[in-house]
């Protein structure tokens, strides 16, 4: 296909060298990068605590509660937003809210964060969802467990009665995970008195399901969702959502479900902010250090970024498109302030920096961030150079420059 | 998605082939009245409307500015100005209503709420029927609607459905749903004619193997293009028609048809899946399902209509499942 009948359509992210990162690599790329910090973030959860079984239960009860207080109001206001939500999806009158709203509801936000998979079964007892690929599959079990909680809290909030309450009819089973070793993630939920089961707590829901799953053969599943595939995501009945729609979905949500919820939790977990904030800084740090310790990463950012041969290993420059590349890539608006041989500055409002789902606003982003930046700006470049934010009235100023820290990290 | 080895869907397919089986099936449902509600479904819709008897109903499709499809449904005359819709889409219909109503007298409201639907299908359907109305039902034409009683419950019957079987449709209101069902499962098993519960043998699988789409297949296409010319009037106005008339002079450059793959299962293909043709895109599937009846993995599909003629050999989704394009009707 000429390039010319493309053109209007074909979007992408500019690096700092002017090369075009295609939206869908941007798309794909903002999705691990948000994975990349929520895995961060867990391990700051885990050095905190030691207890796997109180850490999960801990984060499994915040992200179901916030999950069914993304839903607010009363009653007659929950039925409204379901009511909406079965008008823009054309969800038939037929499919029980009791129960299977949950499945349609979750399958959206997989495919927009390309967990791509399929619904394999959906029927009135008894849905199956298995998924090929996971972004989030580097987070770790608990995540897995999480995410069971929140899809718990999708199906009570569609049963509607008790709003936020474990009222539901089903048991939620993600039997395989691959954030746990498994090839996919599955998940099942069947009716309590169909199949004769009990309620589970938070950290029952990794049992299997009482009836046989199927098993997609390795030459028929998918590396990527619908989305990234085929250029929309289209749900069982037929209404679609376009990848620019799904773009701007999980830039924000992503956000909101795999680091602002567990952080309410794991925040308590420290004895005081300080000490939070202390290994938060530490955990990043050596994150940011590992991702260019070896050459061929740093080669292959420069190649990525197309940066000249004209700008050395040495130049603050190589940090500064990597930083802009990150932001372009997860839609933050920012702008140059300065780029040469003496430094970057890049300008970004506080706003747009922390509150990604604007009702959202994570101060994490700005620490975590700063930290990782630093740390891997000493292996990019080399430890002459530092990245830190300085505020500037409403906005902040993430600079790379030289800076001499006789106790940096 | 249904696979071969289920039992299950298999044996609920086979029973409203064979004999019957009945569901809960509830389409939305938009009541239509005025002095001008006739004048303005034969304007809003492609079939001929107007002059349709008290009693009786039409299969159309509606359109955009552009000539293309929006929804498909059936309009019902009920008699004394009343006409009912029965569609996928009811808030749907009653938003684009009402954006050109202009220069109508007309009302409608999408009363999907106040009735529910269950469905009756196969060849011993009208038996399951008879034993449920203690009265005949084999004079009812084809989108035939009356009103009946089961037991003391007023319901409404339509002979129509959507599994290219003899069958029928039964609304009641909402509060006699669950009496209704009742007395449906209890003359169903006299003839030993199952509830149907796996969604998509009787709202896919059923309906493709007998050519019959759903309007998120057709959505976009002209009626010419998805096959429905049958239901177009050029000799009467409607919505669309001026874009639908030029698009056809024209030539259609889109074909809907089907396609049947040749590996044991359809996992990687989803809806809106690319279709190439020697690796070029050509067009896309818009439904897979398993057939029970014809036992092959079939769907629908839009392609380019000069480059992929039946016989055509394709390539689906991103394992590049081999496939053949076909009649889109198996049955």
């Amino acid at each position: 296909m000429a390039l010319l009948a493309h053109v209007d359509t074909h979007r992408g992210v500019e690096t700092a060298f002017g090369k075009i990162i295609p939206e869908r690599e941007a798309y794909s790329y903002c999705l691990r990068t948000i994975a990349a910090f929520s895995a961060n973030i867990f391990q700051v959860m885990r050095v905190l605590n030691d207890d796997w079984e109180d850490r999960t239960s801990q984060i499994c009860e915040i992200a179901n509660m916030m999950n069914c207080a993304a839903c607010a109001g009363g009653k007659d206001e929950l039925f409204q937003y379901l009511d909406q939500f079965y008008t823009d999806w054309n969800i038939p009158e037929l499919v029980k809210r009791s129960a299977w709203i949950g499945g349609i509801w979750g399958d959206y936000g997989d495919e927009a964060e390309d967990m791509a998979g399929r619904v394999i079964q959906f029927t009135e007892n008894r849905v199956e969802k298995e998924l090929d690929s996971c972004p989030w599959d580097i987070v770790g079990s608990e995540m897995c467990n999480m995410t069971t909680a929140m899809f718990t809290a999708n199906f009570d909030i569609a049963a509607g009665g008790e709003h936020g309450a474990i009222t539901n009819d089903v048991a939620l089973n993600m039997c395989e995970a691959r954030g746990c070793g498994n090839p996919h993630c599955r998940v099942v939920a069947e009716r309590l008195d169909k199949f004769n089961l009990e309620h589970q707590d938070w950290l029952d829901h990794r049992g299997q399901p009482t009836q046989p799953v199927h098993d997609t053969p390795v030459e028929r599943r998918v590396s990527h969702a619908q989305g990234l595939r085929n250029g929309q995501y289209v749900q069982a009945f037929g209404e679609e959502n376009s990848l620019e729609w799904q773009y701007n979905w999980v830039a924000q949500m992503g956000w909101v479900w795999s680091i602002s919820f567990p952080l309410i939790a794991i925040r308590d977990m420290a004895e005081d902010d300080d000490e939070f904030e202390r290994i938060l800084r530490i955990v990043f740090a050596t994150a940011g250090k590992n991702s260019f310790v070896d050459f061929f990463a740093r080669e292959g950012l420069r190649s990525w970024l197309d940066i000249p041969r004209s700008i050395g290993d040495n130049d603050p420059r190589v940090m500064g498109a990597y930083i802009d590349a990150v932001l372009g890539c997860q839609l933050v608006p920012h702008e140059f302030e300065a780029f040469d041989g003496e430094g970057v500055e890049i300008r970004v409002s506080q706003e747009n920096f922390e509150g990604r789902f604007e009702m959202a606003p994570l101060e994490e982003i700005t620490m975590g961030y700063e930290a990782q930046w630093n740390g891997a700006c000493h292996t990019l470049v080399s430890p002459e150079w530092s990245v830190w934010i300085d505020e500037d009235d409403d906005d902040y100023i993430i600079n790379v420059g030289r800076k001499i820290d006789d106790r940096a990290l | 998605m249904l696979f071969k080895e289920d039992e299950v869907a298999r044996a609920e397919a086979k029973a409203v082939r064979e004999n019957a089986g009945w569901y809960r099936w509830t389409h939305d449902l938009v009541e239509v009245t005025g002095a001008d509600a006739e004048r303005f479904l034969d304007w809003m819709l492609v079939n001929r409307i107007a002059g349709t008897p008290e009693g009786r109903g039409k299969y159309t499709t509606m359109l955009d500015e552009q000539g293309q499809i929006i929804d498909d449904l059936v309009a019902f005359n009920r008699g004394g100005g009343l006409w009912w819709l029965s569609t996928l889409y009811g808030p749907h219909a009653v938003r684009w209503f009402d954006a050109h109503r202009e220069g109508f007298e007309v009302a409608y409201a999408d009363n999907t709420q106040a009735w529910d639907m269950y469905a009756v299908q196969g060849p011993n359907s009208a038996k399951v029927m008879a034993k449920l109305l203690g009265q005949s039902v084999d004079e009812l034409k084809r989108f035939q609607i009356v009103d009946a009683h089961v037991g003391d419950i007023a319901v409404v019957v339509d002979r129509g459905g959507f599994t290219g079987e003899l069958g029928y449709e039964v609304y009641c209101k909402r509060e006699d749903s669950a009496a209704v069902a009742e007395a449906i499962a209890a003359a169903a098993d006299a003839f030993d004619a199952p509830r149907l519960t796996t969604l998509e043998v009787y709202v896919r699988s059923l309906p493709m193997e007998k050519g019959l789409a759903l309007r998120q297949d057709y959505y976009g296409l002209t009626p010419y293009e998805a096959n429905l010319g049958w239901s177009v009037h050029l000799d009467k106005d409607f919505f669309g028609k001026e874009a639908l008339e030029a698009a056809h002079a024209a030539g259609e450059t889109r074909s809907f048809v089907g396609v049947e793959i040749e590996r044991d299962s359809y996992e990687d293909i989803a809806q809106k899946e690319i279709l190439r043709k020697r690796g070029v895109p050509r067009g896309y599937v818009t439904q897979m399902i398993y057939g029970y009846t014809v036992d092959k993995n079939i769907g629908f599909a839009v392609v380019d209509a000069k480059r992929c003629p039946v016989g055509t050999r394709v390539t689906i989704g991103p394992n590049d499942s081999p496939a053949v394009i076909v009649e889109p009707k198996w049955l």
